[in-house]
């Protein structure tokens, strides 16, 4: 008893003095146990191995990024309850994660001046001063494109894979996702441009963002008459919703958002991800170039024997810190040092930023002050299953225009 | 319920009026005030914004676990649905303050008053169900306000959320959690003073009667759908408050934050505590919030000593999801009348020290 009480106070002691560290501190949220958990965990694993190995290179301005990466399991209260913990230790930025968390810490982050990184991508985030959207998110940045750009991307690739079958008439698109803000942000937004584009906007069918059996969704489906189905969900349930299709038979041509699939999926799916496309943001394992090289020097920090095949949100998580970290190194720069408002100021600094070392992995990407898209480049990848042969490459490229009312949406 | 109140010799009671007080001795109402005053003065001493965030967090939740405890412990009804409850406390504050601007500090009570009203709605059905059958009616009280959250635009704002804006009072913005915790703070004396006169009011010894021997209470006369209804109206009270605290405290409403495994959660806390007690609901509830924290701490010592090993990011991760679990199962076997038995029991053997045995 005596023995345990000495032990537990020793760690107290031990755990206070852990904090002390000497460092620019960043925030760092991840699911690791809730509902997007799939997709997340190899997102922040890039967003850590990143920032480790930064620090091992000197961090930023001779001093290193401290970090530590809290699993809130999707639980807004437990996101904001750590986000006052961040506060206290002063944090400069946040890597945030989904959109439960980010949505709630927009209007703090834009109160307390902290910049806010996430893996969330919708579409108001990019409307910093409030223009269209009806919430202001100034200190919002995301790597990639929007969740409305992607989808619009796969809409131009629809139209122009109708044209190639020779459809006749107009194409019917359909939205699928579950009724929650991540799958909803794009409905809109891409429904407007499918109608544009010629295309047919059948009603929306809705299905989980938990795994399960979308028997029920698959014949609503296949009784639409679908031609092109919108998946807006993460890969976990959307590899459910494959297979239920598979097996009732629907033929219908399924387009991912961007973390719709991933290599990983596309194995669990087997045959039923066949011909899927969507939207992918950043290099693939398989690419090889000199940016490449370095994320596999990355991805040795949490896997030393650099076997592991990293899935595509890995890269984007290191595009996502590594951007941070310039901003920051720029940030240093400015009067004041690395604060908040430097690092937003740092952001709009560049035009078709690349960060260093990355060539070939991150999007040529540029925010300015009244416009926080940071690229509208979209490339659209397919999968091709054959048994046990996996494969996708890319069958088209993108680039949205940047009108200014899809600005916030 | 085992309940051994050891009260030192040379405190009589004079009058029965006397004897019906809510604090047995006048050292434990002269604790209870300290605490109270102790509680007030904590902000201004300096204490962090992180530990005022867990103070808040088992403020609000400690006012609807003890709606929860007065419905399940006190009258003896099973209740899986109260998170919907608190939910619609939350989003009807939201509500009243964005759609008719009705202030914040007056939206909190309203909302309180309007789920009270829902809570009497869902238990007409449940006033007439007995254990399983009443747990699933409750069950499917959780989905269907989960699901009209998500789906009602014109209330919850749909699955997009709502924004609950910052109370003022008198033209002062109450920002930052050092103010908001004296929000957070009267109420939950006032309700836990309301709650413990509850029990020694009529109505209260009503409820015990009927979760103790509901035939009995029926054969003298007590009307059992009337209180049952009652118990379920109170309850949902203190889970509507609840959540319109917690609602402005985080500024932002979401239909997402609530499900089933918050209405199990709130069950947790009240079966931590111990069921039926004030004192109970107030322990349970801090062992929740805190259980996670300490284990983020444990593992940052675990961190400080072994360097950063790959295991430990998911692994507290999975120790928080694990630990709530494993705590209701251990309490359960171990300690089935809650932390204030085991409390009770650590009194009473200071109270008789040497001869507790």
């Amino acid at each position: 008893m005596k023995k345990t009480l000495l032990a537990s106070a020793a760690i107290a002691l031990a755990s206070t003095a852990a904090f002390a560290a000497d460092g620019i501190p960043v925030g760092h949220l991840a699911d690791l146990t809730g509902a997007t958990a799939s997709v997340s965990k190899p997102y922040s694993q890039g967003v850590a191995d990143a920032l480790k190995y930064l620090n091992a290179q000197g961090g930023t301005g001779g001093k290193a990024i401290a970090f530590e990466t809290v699993d809130y399991a999707y639980e807004v209260p437990r996101a904001m309850a750590h986000y006052k913990k961040l506060l206290d230790q002063k944090v400069v930025a946040i890597q945030g994660w989904g959109t439960g968390d980010t949505e709630a810490l927009v209007s703090f982050v834009a109160k307390d001046q902290i910049p806010y990184f996430s893996a969330s991508y919708s579409g108001h985030l990019t409307d910093p001063n409030g223009k269209t959207s009806a919430k202001a998110a100034p200190y919002n940045f995301f790597y990639g494109p929007s969740y409305s750009d992607g989808c619009r991307a796969l809409v131009e690739w629809a139209a122009d894979d109708w044209k190639k079958k020779g459809g006749h008439g107009k194409a019917k698109f359909v939205h699928m996702g579950d009724n929650h803000p991540y799958p909803n942000a794009p409905k809109d937004a891409c429904g407007a441009y499918a109608k544009e584009k010629g295309l047919e906007i059948l009603n929306p069918i809705q299905y989980s963002l938990k795994p399960g059996d979308f028997k029920a969704q698959c014949l609503s489906l296949k009784e639409s008459g679908a031609n092109y189905a919108y998946l807006a969900n993460t890969s976990g349930s959307t590899i459910s919703l494959l297979k239920s299709c598979e097996t009732v038979g629907v033929k219908t041509q399924y387009m991912g958002n961007i973390w719709g699939m991933d290599e990983a999926s596309l194995k669990a799916s087997g045959e039923a991800a066949n011909g899927m496309v969507w939207v992918v943001a950043a290099a693939t394992w398989a690419d090889d170039n000199a940016g490449m090289k370095l994320v596999r020097e990355i991805s040795k920090i949490s896997d030393p024997s650099g076997a592991e095949a990293r899935p595509v949100h890995y890269m984007r998580g290191v595009c996502s810190a590594f951007y941070m970290k310039e901003a920051m190194d720029i940030a240093a720069t400015l009067p004041g040092g690395v604060t908040g408002p430097n690092i937003k100021k740092a952001m709009y600094q560049k035009k078709a930023w690349v960060p260093a070392g990355l060539d070939g992995v991150c999007l040529p990407s540029g925010w300015k002050e009244d416009d926080h898209r940071g690229t509208t480049q979209v490339m659209v990848y397919q999968a091709a299953v054959k048994g046990a042969d996996i494969s996708m490459k890319k069958v088209f490229t993108a680039d949205i225009p940047r009108r200014t009312e899809w600005l916030g949406w | 319920m085992i309940s051994t109140s050891l009260i030192p010799c040379g405190q009589y009671k004079t009058s029965y009026a006397k004897d019906t007080t809510l604090f047995e001795t006048p050292v434990s109402r002269a604790f209870c005030v300290a605490g109270v005053v102790l509680l007030l003065a904590l902000p201004q001493l300096g204490v962090s914004n992180y530990h005022l965030t867990l103070l808040i967090q088992i403020g609000y939740l400690s006012i609807a676990a003890l709606g929860l405890n007065i419905l399940v412990g006190s009258t003896g009804q099973i209740s899986l649905g109260h998170a919907g409850f608190f939910g619609f406390g939350a989003f009807a504050s939201a509500w009243l303050n964005n759609k008719f601007g009705v202030p914040v500090l007056l939206a909190m009570p309203l909302a309180a008053v309007m789920t009270t009203g829902l809570g009497l709605l869902f238990g007409i059905p449940a006033g007439r169900l007995k254990g399983l059958y009443l747990a699933i009616a409750t069950f499917a009280s959780q989905f269907i306000l989960e699901d009209f959250f998500a789906r009602a635009d014109w209330f919850s704002g749909g699955s997009s959320g709502a924004m609950a804006g910052t109370a003022s009072l008198f033209g002062f913005d109450i920002t930052g959690d050092r103010a908001y915790f004296y929000v957070v703070l009267f109420w939950l004396v006032t309700m836990v003073l309301l709650g413990s006169n509850l029990l020694r009011s009529r109505d209260g010894r009503a409820f015990v009667a009927v979760r103790d021997h509901y035939l009995s209470a029926e054969v003298m006369g007590i009307n059992l759908t009337k209180y049952r209804i009652l118990s379920f109206g109170i309850s949902s009270f203190y889970a509507g408050l609840g959540g319109a605290l917690y609602g402005h405290y985080l500024g932002f409403v979401s239909a997402e934050g609530f499900t089933i495994l918050l209405s199990i959660q709130f069950l947790g806390m009240i079966i931590i505590g111990g069921m039926g007690s004030v004192m109970g609901t107030l322990m349970g509830t801090a062992f929740m919030v805190l259980l996670p924290e300490v284990l983020e701490i444990g593992f940052g010592g675990i961190r400080a000593v072994a360097g950063d090993v790959a295991w430990l990011t998911s692994g507290l991760a999975y120790a928080k999801q694990a630990s709530i679990g494993l705590a209701i199962i251990l309490f359960l076997i171990f300690e089935p009348d809650g932390l204030v038995h085991r409390w009770k029991l650590i009194k009473s053997y200071w109270k008789l020290y040497p001869f507790s045995y």
